[in-house]
């Protein structure tokens, strides 16, 4: 398995094939020519011309009878490539050297491309477009693991859309259909005229291994035997409706040398659009493990059974009741059958991510939600490191030497730990918060907060009092609900104390949290206060019952991951409307006691006005794997 | 703007005409490599280092289980395993196999069971028979590929698919290594990449689904020095030039005056069609190879490692109890190194020697090599023991 970047050797190469070209090419060229040339001539010219091509010999004589479908086929082909055709990028160097392909997937300009593409160019690289033009580039967001990255085209005059493609879904795609994929094979078109080829689909969710130290594995990929070639990486794949389903990136390779051997693989559409959130939002993505060693049964048994061989009891999966031996069912709402079809599934999502998991011990079968963890095996490696031997890392990439890129390029990049460029985070979260205005400035009321209402606990109710009060020291914060508990954020950092109440996992602290975000904003979280991507949320039903899918709770959100002190806060908002569902505080992420790892978990609904604002006056609090209380708020009190 | 009165003119003549209807039928593409994939097997075996892939791919060919493939390599164990489309993994055996075919004949079997035993389950297949009595695709013909290129599938992941034209319709003129390919008849050329690593034993299907035939190897052409993409087609067949022994009207053989037997020169004509038909009812004699016209050499009982490499070094696995090599006190993990004073580079080396030059009765003297001391040991050749009575295959030695 090799990648499809231009080597500079394989450019060479492609010289000879455009010597051998037949003979007929030249031949039907020097017609042309002629023909060409008689066409000032006039009408006499042209009628000359015409009777000459009838005397030829070789002129065909009546047109193919071709089957009207065949020919529908085609003109409707012919639609979509030209449809896209504008939105096809090619990935260069400063100063023009081709060094693969790309696609714009919006109208400001953020196009796809594979990671290994823009490793040579660096953060700063140029894009040719189908109309001949070069643009600036700047890099985006990385996902080195799934070998993608998103770049931005700044354009020539400012404000003015770029043509783009529409993004397919992926999961519709079957072995037998028919694909389009484009792109700069060889760097062939000094103009950037894409070139198109079209073949089939060879097969759909296939698994390809990561290619040297756990980078560019090609999970749940689309294999395709459409022409791919050095310099078709990054590359657009296209249904034959003109909807992107894929990025191509590499092919099976042995002894045929390294240009298309029928076998080539794109990263599906579906897996990107997991990460299109943190590719916008500059994050150098991490895929994902479940902390468990996952393999079949009995390698000999006729059907495999996928079973958990063993499992790190820091795993989130652990402490969500995942056990040795445990078969597994089902992963994120599919079947697991084979060891592929596994890390086809989890290769898909971005670490930290929640998704269900069926799981079969004896004889009964239950749904548990886990959080991912970061590729764990990455974190020991580095470990191990000795320190004065850092390990060779693909990022960040210094400038290459060439011409300066213009300013505004330049500009554009903000180099930060863990982000490939921190200044779209900054985008990304302006435009987050943006939407999130629609709840009300809250940035005034920095009295006291009283908040009343009721509790419920699954063993007593009653009623509620939540006061958040401004001292000299801070704030304080007083909770009553069966007891009376209080915690001052900045003074007391004993963790029992934090996590009070009892059971909740730091209600308080999450109260504390809560009000600083809405109050201070990005002022508030001296540590990080970072767009985090898309992610799923999970809203349990208010009822306190236990849901009966997973999946049917899911919505989509886009995550804000603050911190102040040691407390880590993760905020998820509707991608729809930019409504905050809920947050999940950590107190103490990398605590020692396993258990107080979990975050405290709450869930808002019922959002109404009060006072101009929006708040929510349903509160669903959660801790581990059940439900602390549910808290009904009757009413808010925001001092300025 | 001369032309461009024409292009007008060809724009005007466009609309009149009716617009395109947006096309209805799905196309069959899908559903026919989803059907074709329920008769195929991912076939496992013998193989995986240097070069040599341990995986290949199967069609099968009744519902009992009988599956076809090229005679490869990987068949040169008695682990074969097979993948069905569901995911079930089930032991295989050869049955028999045609070098001038190129092609081998095995049987899945269910665990537990014997190999003549039926499946737990009967299994979809291609009706090989029906499909060598259609006449062959023509040149121009759309085909489908079907086969687990690259090893990229397993358990129930499907095959890959390939799609592309009838390149030529001709004679094989291929070679394998440095050796002669032995299959000389027809093929199918085409133009998709279809023969890498794996994709032998593939499928090669119309557009309705049907069999034209078998993918081959992985084989260089030699007169282009480029790959070849060929499948051997259902109706093949191979013409073998063999010597027989002349025998008269009531099957005596007839000797000539010195009292030696007499030998014609004959053509014999094997199809694929017949190979399935009488393989599967395991009447199926395979044509012995050119190398073997003469004699057979005398008989010796060593079982050597797979032989899978044109030069695996002739290491014993094990010997066939009571056989001369037991007698003689070969063992499992000797090296034979010398027969008769002559080294001994490779298995087929071995085997080369012992076909031309021995014959029951032989004694030939053996320097093996065992532990790090080479040892020299006498065997006197037999005559071979008359086959088994079954078509099966030899029965893998016991450990």
């Amino acid at each position: 398995m090799i990648r499809l970047s231009i080597p500079k050797t394989v450019m060479v190469e492609a010289k000879p094939n455009l010597r051998n070209a037949p003979q007929d090419s030249t031949m039907i060229r020097s017609v042309l020519r002629l023909l060409r040339s008689w066409a000032w001539l006039g009408p006499v010219g042209a009628t000359l011309a015409l009777v000459v091509a009838v005397a030829l010999p070789w002129a065909p004589a009546a047109p193919l009878d071709v089957d009207r479908v065949v020919l529908e086929e085609q003109s409707q082909r012919i639609e979509t490539i030209k449809k896209v055709h504008p939105a096809i990028v090619a990935v260069c160097m400063q100063g023009g050297q081709g060094v693969g392909s790309g696609v714009l997937i919006d109208p400001e300009g953020y196009a796809l491309t594979n990671f290994h593409v823009v490793q040579p160019t660096g953060p700063l690289m140029q894009a040719g477009l189908a109309d001949g033009v070069l643009y600036d580039a700047v890099v985006c967001g990385i996902d080195k693991v799934g070998d993608v990255a998103l770049i931005k085209l700044l354009p020539k005059e400012k404000g003015k859309p770029f043509p783009y493609v529409k993004l397919g879904d992926s999961d519709k795609v079957r072995a037998g259909d028919w694909s389009l994929a484009m792109g700069n094979p060889f760097s062939l078109a000094m103009d950037f005229t894409p070139t198109v080829t079209f073949g089939i689909v060879s097969g759909v969710n296939r698994y390809q291994p990561p290619e040297g130290k756990g980078l560019l594995e090609y999970t749940d990929c689309i294999q395709i035997e459409t022409s791919i070639n050095p310099g078709n990486s990054g590359g657009p794949l296209f249904n034959m409706d003109g909807a992107l389903i894929g990025i191509n990136g590499r092919g099976s390779f042995e002894k045929r040398g390294r240009v298309n051997s029928g076998v080539g693989y794109a990263i599906s559409i579906n897996q990107i659009k997991n990460f299109l959130g943190h590719l916008y939002g500059g994050i150098d993505s991490d895929h994902a493990t479940l902390g468990a060693a996952i393999g079949t049964a009995n390698e000999d048994a006729p059907l495999a059974q996928m079973i958990v061989k063993q499992i790190l009891d820091e795993s989130d999966a652990y402490r969500r009741g995942l056990r040795e031996g445990d078969q597994l069912l089902e992963f994120a709402g599919r079947r697991v059958n084979s060891t592929n079809e596994y890390k086809n599934i989890l290769g898909i999502y971005p670490k930290e991510w929640r998704l269900p998991l069926t799981i079969r011990r004896g004889t009964t079968t239950r749904e548990i939600l886990v959080r991912l963890m970061g590729n764990q095996a990455q974190v020991i490696e580095k470990k191990d490191q000795p320190p004065e031997q850092p390990q060779p890392r693909p990022q960040p990439v210094p400038l290459p030497k060439g011409p300066r890129p213009s300013g505004e390029a330049a500009k554009m990049y903000e180099a930060r730990k863990g982000f490939s460029n921190w200044y779209f985070n900054v985008v990304e979260q302006k435009k987050l918060l943006e939407k999130f205005k629609n709840h009300g400035d809250f940035s005034e009321l920095c009295g006291t907060w009283t908040i009343e209402g009721q509790y419920e606990q699954p063993d007593r109710r009653g009623p509620m009092k939540i006061v958040l009060s401004e001292g000299a020291e801070g704030t304080k914060i007083t909770m009553k609900l069966n007891i009376e508990t209080s915690l001052e954020p900045l003074r007391q950092s004993d963790l029992r104390l934090q996590q009070e109440p009892i059971g909740s996992g730091g209600l308080m602290m999450a109260m504390y949290h809560y009000r600083r975000f809405l109050t201070l904003g990005a002022k508030g979280f001296e540590g990080l206060f970072a767009y985090g991507g898309y992610a799923p949320f999970y809203p349990f039903p208010i009822d306190g019952s236990e849901p009966k899918s997973l999946a049917a709770l899911r919505v989509d959100c886009d995550l804000m991951i603050t911190k102040h002190g040691s407390v880590e806060c993760r905020w998820y908002f509707a991608r729809t409307d930019g409504t905050l569902l809920g947050f999940e505080t950590y107190v103490a992420k990398d605590a020692d006691n396993l258990d107080d790892r979990d975050p405290c978990e709450v869930y808002f609904h019922d959002y109404k006005e009060v006072g101009g604002r929006k708040l929510p006056h349903t509160m669903n609090v959660r801790f581990g794997n059940k439900r602390y209380a549910l808290l009904t708020v009757t009413s808010y009190n925001l001092e300025k | 703007m001369w032309t461009r009165t024409i292009l007008m003119g060809i724009l005007a003549l466009g609309a009149i005409l009716p617009t395109p209807v947006p096309l209805a039928a799905a196309d069959p593409l899908v559903d026919v490599a989803k059907e074709a994939n329920k008769k195929m097997v991912k076939l496992f075996g013998a193989g995986g280092f240097s070069r040599l892939n341990n995986y290949a791919t199967g069609i099968i060919v009744s519902p009992q289980g009988h599956v076809i493939t090229v005679a490869s390599q990987i068949l040169d164990t008695p682990d074969l395993v097979v993948h069905l489309y569901d995911g079930t993994r089930l032991p295989a055996q050869v049955l028999v196999t045609e070098r001038e075919l190129d092609i081998a004949l095995l049987k899945i079997r269910s665990p537990g069971k014997k190999l003549e035993d039926p499946l737990d389950e009967s299994l979809e297949y291609f009706d090989f028979l029906a499909a060598a009595k259609r006449p062959p695709a023509e040149v121009g013909d759309w085909v489908i590929a079907l086969s687990n290129t690259f090893e990229i599938a397993l358990r129930d992941e499907p095959l890959s698919v390939q799609r592309g034209v009838i390149a030529a319709y001709t004679k094989m003129a291929g070679r394998r290594g440095v050796f002669e390919f032995p299959y000389t008849g027809d093929v199918y050329i085409v133009d998709a990449i279809t023969n890498n690593p794996g994709a032998a034993g593939g499928a090669l299907l119309n557009r309705k689904g049907e069999l034209l035939g078998i993918i081959g190897r992985e084989l260089k052409n030699t007169l282009s020095e480029t790959w070849m993409n060929y499948a051997i087609p259902v109706t093949g067949k191979a013409e073998v030039v063999q010597r027989v022994l002349l025998k008269d009207k009531d099957g005596n053989v007839i000797k000539d005056k010195d009292g030696k037997e007499v030998y014609e020169e004959k053509t014999v004509t094997v199809t694929m069609a017949e190979f399935v038909e009488l393989g599967m009812q395991g009447k199926y004699k395979p044509i012995e190879g050119k190398n073997t016209i003469g004699g057979i050499g005398g008989y010796h009982g060593i079982l050597f490692v797979p032989n899978i490499l044109d030069r695996t070094p002739a290491y014993i696995e094990d010997v066939v109890p009571g056989s001369p090599a037991d007698k003689a006190g070969l063992r499992s993990d000797d090296l034979v190194s010398f027969i008769d004073g002559e080294p001994v580079i490779s298995i087929n080396a071995f085997n080369d020697y012992i076909k031309k030059r021995t014959r029951a009765g032989t004694v030939v003297r053996l320097e093996v090599r065992r532990g790090e001391v080479l040892e020299t040991i006498e065997l006197t050749l037999e005559a071979h023991p008359a086959p088994p009575n079954s078509s099966g295959p030899p029965t893998p030695p016991k450990q």
